[in-house]
């Protein structure tokens, strides 16, 4: 097969979108399937100026439910398959991917979130975090990923197609319109140059050999006619789950021993939080800075650790408190006080974390 | 012009149509060539024309965080209506740009400003140069207040852009440096302006 865009590595100036696109290629993608929304579409646009010239495919469908149930088809077919969205969009997403969980297929969502409920805004929020760890009709059994650079868009689109075919559960690359939009530096490269394995696709239906013969049948299954039968597969989606949460937990912190507050931000915010808590140590304030990678599965373990060595936390993001529950979840029977920082909708600048932290540090000191 | 981070941040606001993006990227990518940091951002909306356009645009030596801030270094204002929605960037520590076409009222200048600047960009594009050209005035204008490139790396980003189109018209190529350096011009003039009328001057007519 054609290999990548850029051989060796290379510096790029680029807006998120594009190197989502060049990321899909460089992961040796197959196929994407879509229907436009903002602010991804740049990501479909780029991938079909990419794909023919590296040998791939591209299908344009009617609607997100229709590119969820292609990906499928693309998947079950041996292919690796990825869609992207946003927003409402995201909503009819879920339910291609609640089949797409029942029947551990390795389907791969870039989901660039905007602002919501309904139409709202096409530019920016964090709020399709609970929609995208736990929405459609199930338990949330899959990998989701939020970003916070254009690099790590680069290497998580790279690592989710590799994720997805390692476990089987679906993942999401969770993104939004700003990182969609804006551009900065970076570095492309060819994952395989690097030494980055490429798990290999294979097809669940149309497999050579006569079923039950020479090889196992195949049950790919989304219905079943009794409760046991369901709760019994379910058990097995459960241990599986459990089994490669540590192995696939990811996380970020900053000076976390010892605070007086800590910060707890993912995707893009973190980059503020990041900022903020770095000027603030700089003054000499005790404030530290954790940021869970995966939102689901929930690195639980080092979120309690660090929250057990502070005061107080602060929950920053760009939703009314989603980020929140899934972290208030993960933290329950510990007794330290939250303090939220709620903006839906609207970006959040390291100057208001830093404002909101003294007012904090302040008050906690008298 | 730089903050204590080594960071410059600057807002472009125009009218749909008046290249204010194209400004931003194009300072962006001058930046990224000189190795820099860089990150630009547009504001993005349903409407595809008409209405005011937004450019967010950080400069710096180390990795920049957030996309988007609270206070700009620098705010350029092309139209009233751009001078409203930007005005929020605009501090104690700013410098505002506008063009003094613009119709602003006197209680809704920013007059927290370090310092208020008008420039007559949209007159000088339309009677000495080309309206086309304007936003590359506007660009050398920026250049000029800012330093956070200089005018070669300008020409260079001017290049990668439009040199296909300099190929087939070299003119073209002589009209976009003429528009830069008529930008950096037409600041330094009411720079040295304001310095003489001290502080905010040729604001308020």
């Amino acid at each position: 097969m054609a290999g990548v865009p850029v051989p060796g590595d290379k510096r790029v100036f680029m807006t998120g979108n594009e190197v989502v696109a060049y990321a899909a290629v460089a992961a040796r993608a197959d196929i994407m399937y879509g229907y436009p929304i903002t602010p991804q579409n740049e990501v479909m646009h780029y991938w079909t100026r990419l794909a023919p010239k590296y040998e791939k495919r591209f299908l344009q469908t009617e609607d997100e439910l229709s590119a969820g149930f292609t990906t499928i088809g693309g998947v079950m077919a041996g292919r690796k398959a990825f869609t992207a969205t946003a927003g409402p969009g995201n909503v009819l997403m879920q339910e291609p991917m609640a089949m797409a969980e029942m029947m551990r297929l390795p389907v791969v969502v870039v989901i660039m979130q905007r602002g919501g409920p309904s139409t709202a805004t096409v530019i920016y929020s964090q709020q399709e975090v609970i929609l995208t760890t736990f929405g459609g009709n199930g338990e949330g059994f899959r990998i989701v990923y939020s970003t916070a650079t254009h690099q790590e868009l680069y290497d998580y689109t790279i690592k989710a197609f590799n994720t997805a075919w390692r476990y089987r559960f679906p993942v999401f690359l969770l993104a939004d319109g700003y990182q969609a939009k804006m551009r900065e530096p970076l570095t492309i490269y060819d994952p395989l140059e690097r030494g980055i394995e490429l798990i290999a696709p294979e097809a669940y239906l149309g497999r050579p050999g006569t079923p039950g013969v020479d090889r196992p049948p195949g049950h790919f299954r989304n219905t079943y006619s009794t409760e046991e039968e369901l709760y019994e597969v379910l058990q097995g989606h459960v241990r599986e789950y459990e089994r490669i949460w540590r192995e696939v937990e990811e996380y970020e912190s900053l000076g976390t021993e010892d605070t007086d507050l800590l910060i707890i931000a993912h995707g893009v915010v973190a980059r503020a939080a990041k900022q903020a808590v770095e000027y603030l140590r700089g003054e000499g304030l005790k404030v530290g800075y954790f940021r869970p990678v995966t939102l689901r599965p929930m690195p639980v373990d080092a979120l309690r650790e660090a929250v057990s060595r502070t005061k107080r936390f602060m929950v920053v993001e760009s939703a009314y408190g989603q980020l929140s529950k899934l972290v208030r979840d993960a933290l329950y029977g510990l007794a330290v006080e939250m303090v939220p920082l709620y903006k839906p909708g609207v970006g959040v600048t390291p100057e208001e974390i830093m404002a909101r932290s003294r007012e904090l540090i302040v008050k906690g000191e008298s | 012009m730089k903050t204590k981070n080594g960071l410059t941040k600057i807002v472009i606001a125009g009218e749909g149509g008046q290249g204010v993006q194209a400004v931003a990227e194009i300072l962006a990518e001058a930046a990224y060539e000189e190795g820099r940091q860089a990150l630009y951002i547009p504001n993005f909306g349903v409407e595809q024309r008409g209405g005011v356009s937004v450019a967010f645009l950080q400069i710096g030596d180390r990795s920049i965080g957030a996309p988007k801030f609270e206070t700009a270094d620098i705010v350029v204002a092309l139209s009233g209506r751009a001078l409203l929605r930007t005005r929020q960037y605009v501090g104690p520590q700013t410098t505002l740009i506008y063009d003094d076409l613009a119709e602003v009222k006197d209680e809704e200048m920013p007059r927290q400003a370090a310092q208020i600047l008008s420039i007559p960009a949209v007159e000088t594009s339309k009677k000495e140069l080309h309206p086309r050209v304007f936003n590359v005035m506007i660009l050398g204008a920026v250049i000029a207040a800012t330093g956070v490139v200089t005018l070669d790396d300008a020409k260079k980003a001017l290049e990668i852009r439009l040199g296909h189109k300099f190929e087939q018209d070299p003119k073209l190529r002589e009209l976009n440096y003429r528009a830069l350096e008529r930008g950096v011009e037409l600041l330094e003039q009411v720079m040295r302006g304001g310095k003489e009328h001290s502080g905010a001057l040729r604001a308020y007519h």
